[in-house]
């Protein structure tokens, strides 16, 4: 059966569906005997989606207009 | 509220096959619906709304000048975000010398026998589902992922936030598919206490 340390090892493979069958078994095992790993499982699952949310960012509108005022100045100097 | 259909507005498949004919306002259309993600990830990779701004120009002018080569198997949205990375990865690789020191990555701590040092926070994905994200929350994850050495946030950003393979990210950075396993996990980890930690509090 794997220690809490090679469960947390093995998530990424886990979620991305990546482990053998036998490693699997094993991490299964302890998932059942420890809450603390299942609750570690849920949260490091849930980090990137939170993550994604946290860090999407706006142009600011003055840079916005800045790029279109580049990207025109420069077309009409090169069409595509 | 109802979903309200907008058939009137165009697919990024169409407005590209007008910027190819030469519309100039289907470009920018484009380059409107993109902009903000572009920015988004070129602010958190180089950390500076100035490169940010510099990487978006250059980033839709390349994609501008490349226009006919785009076959439109991939998504306009994916090439321009690749585009994005790459121009990133540049700009951090000419500033690698002024490079700040890097922190110590954060994670769990576990004892000889493999367990915890300390438990970790209870369960917390489900609230992390709520519709509004709190505003500390965001600044705790901002703040943890800017003090990511730069190797594991781009690995971070490419895959987690922009949704790039394993392979693409290969592709732009030169790196080993194990190893960028291996810096995604780490930041995970590290992103992870951060969040830990806020609801803790």
């Amino acid at each position: 059966m794997f220690s809490c340390k090679k469960s947390v090892d093995a998530l990424l493979d886990y979620l991305d569906g990546q482990m053998s069958a036998e490693e699997e078994k094993h991490l299964q095992e302890h998932l059942s005997a420890c809450p603390p790993c299942v609750d570690f499982l849920r949260t490091y699952k849930a980090t990137p989606s939170l993550c994604k949310r946290a860090l999407a960012a706006k142009m600011p509108s003055e840079l916005g207009q800045k790029l279109t005022d580049f990207l025109r100045s420069k077309a009409k100097k090169t069409s595509p | 509220m109802h979903e309200v259909e907008t058939p009137t507005e165009p697919s990024d498949l169409e407005l590209l096959a007008q910027a190819q004919a030469g519309a100039m306002e289907a470009f920018e259309t484009l380059v409107e619906r993109h902009r903000d993600r572009v920015f988004g990830l070129a602010l958190r990779m180089t950390r500076s709304e100035a490169d940010a701004a510099e990487i978006t120009q250059e980033t839709f002018l390349a994609a501008y000048q490349h226009l006919a080569d785009f076959r439109g198997e991939a998504a306009f949205g994916s090439w321009v975000h690749r585009i994005a990375a790459n121009h990133s990865l540049m700009r951090l690789r000419h500033r690698r010398v002024v490079k700040a020191a890097e922190n110590e990555l954060t994670g769990p701590e576990f004892n000889e026998r493999g367990s915890y040092v300390e438990y970790p926070q209870g369960d917390w994905s489900r609230r992390a589902d709520e519709k509004a994200l709190d505003a500390e929350l965001g600044e705790a994850i901002r703040r943890a992922s800017d003090l990511l050495s730069e190797d594991y946030r781009q690995v971070f950003l490419l895959k987690d936030v922009e949704g790039l393979s394993y392979e693409e990210i290969a592709g732009i950075t030169g790196d080993s598919v194990p190893a960028i396993k291996s810096r995604l996990h780490r930041a995970r980890l590290a992103l992870r206490e951060a969040i830990d930690e806020f609801y803790k509090k």
